[in-house]
């Protein structure tokens, strides 16, 4: 009898490992500060479906080359999170599920903010779903001491042609440098971003390249005329402006950041002094008053055996309340549609970090991601940055460097 | 008899297996298959949606050839060999110095090795703090007087000296691992000789020139043959410094750079067919130059 028992249950055991789905969960960078959060939303998933268990790897410098491995191997994990240049980048060759073969282009509508959603079309078809987002403005966080040093009114800044100026005299006045635009950087063009919150045009109707009006050649000659008198740093063009901002914001060499809150953790930890004394405003925009930004997707690999199961998962982890949950562990930017009313967003003091903090994570529906990027993007994007570098250390002239990347870019975007 | 040798054989084979194997599946393998994806046509899509590569010919060559990028990273590869007389005259003269037996030269000998230990990306910190506007070249270029502070500029940032910065970084990593090898060279010279010559009134100046430099060939062209290749192939030092973009103005671009940003770098645009042919391109390089190094010891050999 006892034996019968035993091989029913080994039966039972059997069957149900039999029903159980795995799926692998890749991550980009969130362990391990995030490992809570993350394995409490897996937790939350399992309990829901017994039937999949997921399996959660947090990939770093290496996501791109391992995916392509995994997925040559025939391992591919099932839903990974990819940006918007891999997300692009892995459509064009074919290693993506198009979303919109699992799920009804009308139910997303409704699920994800429209531009968030837009982020990851490609010819007609998502490819990932919007994950967390963020505003590259951000806010604008300074310091008091420079500013008063240089007699400038943070008031007085409004838009970016302020900072500029501002910078210029806090630079005169102080030595520090006032505020770091991100004019290139490794992996994207940063300029085609300031052309396109200054409300310059990127491409033109036909979808050609088109950023070498007098308008576009005026807005570069500015910023290499800013880089040539020292009040932004040549070191822009090896580090990126984020990076460098708060290196030498934390040393109390540079007066201004623009950018998201989370910037503040890393001066907490370098100089807790300045932290304390830093002060909070809002993001002086460009002349298209426009913040752009972006968000991260969750893409469900073609190679992965287990479609219905991860995009099950991928929209789980995507939905609303999951990323309200997330967005109270760390300030990250709602791309959940209705999350400008949720609740869980709306500030639970009177702390001004805390309401900024809210008024950020619900502003999902003003994410602006700018322009798609070109086909061919690493060739052209290293072309452009190559250009825009030669113009900023005087080797072209502006319009000859803005001249030469259209032609380049036309010529390479198949 | 004849039996004995056969098994002594087998034992031997036996014995070398694991480390033929690694070699096979690690080494001869990849150095195989990746010579023949540059005669194909195979990049990213191709792998992901199950395709093989399809064979082109010379097609890859042809297109590498013509890559103004590629010429550019060949150019800075070939510069980049200029480190090698350098580095080889300076690392032996040093082991010279270091083989006294005088007091602390343990610890010099340790100094001179730390940088061969030391992480590139710490190594990175630290020069970049010395080539940067307010560092510590241009400081004491300055307090030299051969410049002033309106002729201060950050050495990574232009183009003509970029690459000379990052070559000083591979000197400086270099450095103590030659010496190190010349150290064991110059333990098998005999001592007599030296002290024959000293007797005869040679100089130092003489002793280094005459007695160690042509004892120690074979080691001086074993250091320069593999301080040669690792020229050719330099690729962290320079991924470290520009963050992978071969900047300022494209001047610290190399030829292994174009090959990483072919593949590994932009993995999900890898044209695996094109890093192929560029990585073949580059091995032949490679070979002429250790060509020309085994030529040399040949005739080292057959003056003897």
């Amino acid at each position: 009898m006892f034996k019968r028992w035993i091989a029913a249950a080994a039966l039972a055991l059997g069957l149900s490992a039999l029903a159980q789905t795995q799926i692998e969960f890749w991550t980009y960078y969130l362990s391990p500060n995030f490992d809570n959060y993350i394995k409490s939303t897996i937790a939350d998933f399992e309990k829901e479906n017994p039937n999949i268990k997921v399996r959660w790897v947090d990939k770093q410098d290496t996501m791109e080359r391992d995916l392509t491995a995994a997925v040559a191997l025939g391992k591919a994990p099932d839903v990974v999170n990819l940006w918007q240049d891999s997300t692009f980048a892995a459509a064009q060759n074919k290693i993506l599920t198009p979303i919109t073969q699992l799920v009804n282009r009308n139910v997303l509508n409704q699920l994800y903010y429209p531009n968030a959603l837009d982020m990851f079309v490609t010819e007609g078809q998502v490819y990932g779903l919007p994950w967390y987002g963020w505003l590259d403005q951000g806010v604008m966080m300074y310091n008091p001491d420079l500013l008063q040093k240089a007699g400038v009114d943070v008031r007085s800044i409004r838009n970016t042609d302020d900072l500029l100026a501002v910078s210029a005299r806090i630079k005169q006045a102080t030595g520090a440098y006032g505020w770091l635009p991100p004019v290139k950087d490794p992996n994207g063009a940063s300029f085609l971003g300031r052309f396109f919150l200054e409300g310059l045009p990127v491409y033109d109707r036909d979808g050609k390249a088109a950023f070498n009006s007098p308008a576009h050649v005026a807005l570069l000659q500015k910023y290499v005329d800013a880089m040539k008198n020292d009040i932004i740093p040549q070191e822009l063009l090896r580090k990126e402006a984020f990076q460098l901002s708060n290196e030498l914001y934390s040393q109390g060499k540079a007066a201004i950041v623009v950018g998201a809150p989370t910037t503040l953790n890393r001066v907490k930890e370098a100089n807790p002094d300045l932290y304390a004394k830093t002060r909070i405003a809002s993001a002086p925009l460009g002349k298209a008053g426009i913040q752009t930004g972006g968000a991260m997707s969750l893409v469900v690999p073609r190679a992965s055996k287990n479609q219905s199961a991860a995009i099950r998962f991928a929209l789980f982890v995507t939905n609303r309340t999951n990323q309200v949950k997330f967005a109270n562990v760390v300030p990250i930017v709602s791309t959940a549609a209705g999350s400008e009313n949720d609740p869980g967003l709306k500030a639970k003091s009177n702390d001004p970090l805390e309401i900024g903090k809210g008024m950020n994570s619900a502003s999902g529906r003003l994410i602006n991601p700018g322009f798609k990027p070109p086909k061919n993007t690493d060739d052209i994007y290293k072309n452009f940055n190559d250009n825009i570098e030669a113009a900023f250390l005087g080797r072209k002239t502006a319009k000859q460097a803005l001249d030469d990347a259209v032609a380049f870019w036309n010529a390479n975007a198949k | 008899m004849k039996r004995q040798a056969l098994t002594t054989t087998l034992i031997a084979y036996a014995f070398l297996a694991p480390a033929l194997v690694l070699l096979g599946l690690f080494t001869f393998y990849p150095v195989l298959y990746g010579s023949y994806l540059g005669f194909t046509d195979y990049t990213v899509a191709d792998l992901a949606s199950g395709e093989g590569p399809r064979w082109v010919g010379l097609k890859n060559l042809q297109f590498v050839l013509g890559d103004s990028l590629f010429q550019t990273g060949i150019l800075n590869s070939l510069k980049y060999l200029l480190v090698v007389p350098l580095l080889q005259i300076a690392s032996l003269a040093v082991a010279v110095l270091v083989n006294q037996k005088l007091p602390l030269m343990a610890f010099f000998r340790v100094g001179y090795y730390i940088p061969v230990v030391t992480s590139i990306s710490l190594a990175a910190v630290m020069w970049e703090w010395i080539f940067q506007k307010e560092g510590f070249l241009n400081w004491s270029l300055q307090l030299l007087n051969l410049i002033n502070s309106e002729g201060r500029f950050n050495w990574l940032l232009n183009e003509h000296t970029a690459l000379w910065a990052i070559m000083l970084v591979t000197f400086w990593r270099g450095f103590g691992y030659y010496m190190v090898l010349y150290l064991a060279g110059l333990q098998s010279i005999p001592a007599e000789l030296e002290e024959a010559a000293t007797l005869d009134g040679a100089s130092a100046w003489q002793r280094f020139w005459l007695i160690i430099v042509p004892l120690m060939r074979p080691t001086l062209l074993l250091c320069s043959l593999l301080s040669t290749i690792a020229a050719i192939r330099v690729l962290e030092e320079i991924i470290v410094f520009t963050g992978g973009s071969g900047g300022p103005l494209n001047s610290t671009y190399t030829a292994l750079l174009y090959v990483y940003n072919k593949s590994w770098g932009n993995m999900l645009n890898a044209n695996f067919g094109v890093a192929g042919a560029a990585g073949l391109l580059i091995a032949l390089v490679g070979f002429a130059l250790s060509y020309l190094n085994f030529r040399l010891t040949r005739e080292e050999r057959s003056e003897r």
